[in-house]
């Protein structure tokens, strides 16, 4: 398990982070969200020990040291290998780093580079490659030698669906391993897809911390789809309703002001007879992250 | 395999295999084998204008010339109207005319230009020599008159072979070894600092530093630059060696080196002794500065500009130590012989003209040993921080704190 207990970090006069703490177990994953310069990046580099930090972060039971090294896979987040080698070279050059004997990791390369469709050989040269294909092979490098702790900083940003599918998959087979993995990302979608429990930082401070449900169900199923021949005025006019937001085809989303009016506006709208759609959500991530950097704004 | 070795292994074959290693390598060997094919070319089709041809009345004179100095001269021309005709097609650079008709002897020289002074000598000492032969038979002068005649005063000079041959030998060392050291620090300077600058700032950093620690990266870079150094010297050696085992089959070669055997064995004897390890140990901690000031440029795109501080530094030791080699007593050169840096250079200076005890060269040897490890260690620390530019702190910033933190 990886174990975050109050760090903090600052530069210069900026706080970079303030007294995070997290948990990370093994066989989960942990979405890190926030935005830009929220302290996602720096979180890493500390847990990495790229910099100085204050606090406590633990890997296993144990301040995490070199030795540990070998069991870390790190994606950062722009990527970057060293062009004049040849996809086979740069793999085995990291993986040896990664104290993978070359013997082991040459025989899995094909199959590494089958698995995420690279376009190219093994020998063919990184400079040669498409910039989607080489982050694909700094994927692997990042995953070859089956860490039990892996950091991936913004790793979908830039891959196309099909490719962020195959990232999702290798991500979750490294779950299923037990690796320990925490990403970061702007996209909901994926941390939706993929998280066990997520942290938002703003501006350094924790903002939201717990599994997607729990984080969702905080804000309480104020969410309500529905589909009807009521008008948006008319929707508008039931009690509880803060805001409605139509989805053309008389499908509408009816954000309530207080979840506990769902019932009420239910029997308003069916009065007993059937209709076609009648769902009460909490808010979407998306519409979560949004909510709390607007509150940054207030 | 520790993986100080894989990045040391890393760094010593992407070296290797780089085209401008290669030309450096050969650059010395393509020069030499230029030079040689430039002067052989050059001595076989020296044209017929730059000779020079022989007329003369008396075929015995004519004949005794060229007897004594066949080089240089057209011996097909013949009469002065032929010679006049080449020297106007610029065939010929001239011609020389000897009339002995007289009991003086006359030569003329015509040409487009004046003699050269080594044909003028030449031309000098025969018609001296057969002027006095000439001077002896008109005066029809006993064997005895004559020989009192040819009495010449006598300059000698008397040098104590031994002690010649060993100045020869002093300046010889120092300016190899100097020349040496100055050269490989100047050129390995500028790959060490461009080798780290161009990883400055890079993703790739990141990846290396969460597998192994800075400071293992940062000696086993040293350590593939210093491979390369010493894979370099000792394809100058073997090629030394396989260019001298050529040149012996040459006579004239072979006599030259015979001859000077004591002086060949003495500058071998200067340069594999306790120098070499000043040399190596020069090249280890300049390549360290290098090394250390290539972390420091802003950006990877600066890489060229890194090696500029080290580069002064290793020029100021050379130029310093020129005007002292023949003044090993003064100060300055002691207290240099001690410094980091400036030992490499002063220290050998004193080895070799015997003005430095065994305790002095092991003094110098351990305060250099010590000042490379402290060096290492320090960079060594500070390099993750500032390969990943982590923070803003700007080089006094940094240097101020890391004092603090050590």
């Amino acid at each position: 398990m990886l174990s975050i207990q109050h760090i903090s970090k600052e530069f210069g006069p900026v706080k970079a982070l303030n007294d995070v703490s997290f948990d990370v177990p093994n066989g989960q994953i942990m979405g890190l969200i926030g935005q830009n310069g929220a302290g996602k990046s720096t979180t890493f580099h500390s847990i990495l020990n790229f910099i100085d930090y204050g606090g406590s972060i633990q890997w296993q039971g144990h301040t995490l040291s070199a030795s540990d090294f070998d069991h870390i896979g790190y994606l950062p987040e722009e990527r970057s290998l060293m062009t004049k080698l040849t996809i086979e070279q740069q793999i085995i050059y990291l993986a040896r780093l990664k104290g993978q004997p070359a013997k082991v990791i040459r025989p899995q390369i094909d199959d590494w580079l089958e698995r995420f469709a690279v376009k190219g050989t093994r020998k063919s040269k990184i400079n040669d490659l498409s910039k989607g294909n080489q982050q694909k092979v700094q994927l692997i490098c990042t995953l070859i030698h089956q860490p039990d702790l892996l950091i991936l900083d913004e790793p979908f940003s830039g891959l196309d669906p099909v490719n962020a599918d195959l990232l999702k998959q290798a991500v979750l087979a490294a779950k299923d391993r037990g690796a320990a993995i925490i990403f970061s990302s702007h996209d909901m979608e994926h941390v939706t897809a993929l998280c066990d429990q997520l942290v938002m930082l703003r501006k350094g401070d924790v903002v939201l911390h717990g599994t997607l449900d729990d984080v969702r169900d905080q804000f309480g199923k104020t969410e309500l789809f529905v589909t009807t021949d009521w008008t948006a005025e008319q929707l508008q006019a039931l009690a509880g309703v803060g805001s409605v937001t139509d989805r053309h085809n008389h499908r509408y989303v009816l954000h309530l002001t207080d979840a506990s009016a769902g019932p009420a506006i239910f029997d308003a709208l069916t009065q007993g007879h059937y209709i076609e759609e009648f769902s009460q959500q909490p808010p979407t991530l998306d519409e979560i992250f949004r909510l709390k950097v607007g509150e940054e704004h207030v | 395999m520790s993986k100080t070795w894989i990045v040391t292994f890393e760094t010593y074959l992407r070296q290797i295999k780089s085209w401008s290693f290669l030309f450096m390598v050969l650059g010395p060997f393509l020069m030499i084998a230029l030079t040689i094919g430039i002067s052989y070319i050059s001595a076989n089709s020296s044209s017929s204008s730059h000779q020079v041809a022989v007329i003369s009345d008396s075929a015995v004179l004519r004949k005794s010339y060229l007897q004594q100095h066949p080089s240089g001269i057209n011996t097909k021309i013949t009469t002065t109207t032929k010679a006049k005709k080449a020297v106007k097609a610029n065939h010929l650079a001239g011609y020389l005319t000897l009339d002995a008709s007289g009991t003086q002897l006359r030569g003329d020289y015509h040409g487009s230009t004046a003699m050269d002074s080594g044909l003028k000598a030449k031309v000098q000492n025969f018609l001296m020599q057969y002027q006095q032969l000439k001077n002896y038979q008109t005066a029809k002068l006993t064997p005895k008159q004559q020989q009192a005649l040819a009495q010449t005063p006598v300059l000698k000079q008397h040098i104590a072979a031994k002690t010649g041959t060993s100045n020869l030998v002093k300046t010889l060392s120092f300016w190899v070894l100097i020349t040496m050291i100055y050269i490989i620090l100047i050129t390995y300077s500028t790959i060490a600092a461009q080798e780290i600058a161009s990883d400055k700032g890079t993703k790739i950093m990141e990846i290396i530093f969460s597998s192994t620690t800075a400071t293992s990266y940062f000696i086993g870079k040293i350590t593939g630059i210093l491979l390369v150094i010493v894979t370099q010297i000792v394809i100058y050696i073997c090629g030394g060696w396989l260019g001298y085992t050529i040149a012996m089959q040459n006579s004239g070669i072979k006599k030259l080196v015979l001859a000077n055997q004591t002086l060949v064995k003495g500058i071998f004897h200067n340069l594999f002794n306790l120098n070499l390890l000043y040399v190596l140990l020069g090249v280890i901690i300049y390549t360290i500065l290098a090394a250390y000031s290539g972390a420091l440029v802003a950006k990877a795109e600066d890489a060229s500009k890194a090696a500029q501080p080290v580069i002064m530094l290793s020029m100021a030791g050379f130029f310093i130590a020129l005007p002292f080699q023949n003044n090993l007593d003064a100060v300055l050169v002691k207290i240099l012989s001690y410094v980091p840096f400036f030992s490499s250079y002063f220290m050998p200076m004193r080895i070799i003209n015997g003005t430095a005890g065994l305790g002095e060269q092991i003094s110098s040897l351990v305060i250099l040993l010590v000042a490379i490890g402290l060096f290492a260690l320090y960079i060594g620390r500070q390099y993750q921080r500032l390969m990943l530019q982590t923070d803003s702190e700007n080089i006094w910033q940094h240097l101020i704190h890391s004092r603090r933190r050590s």
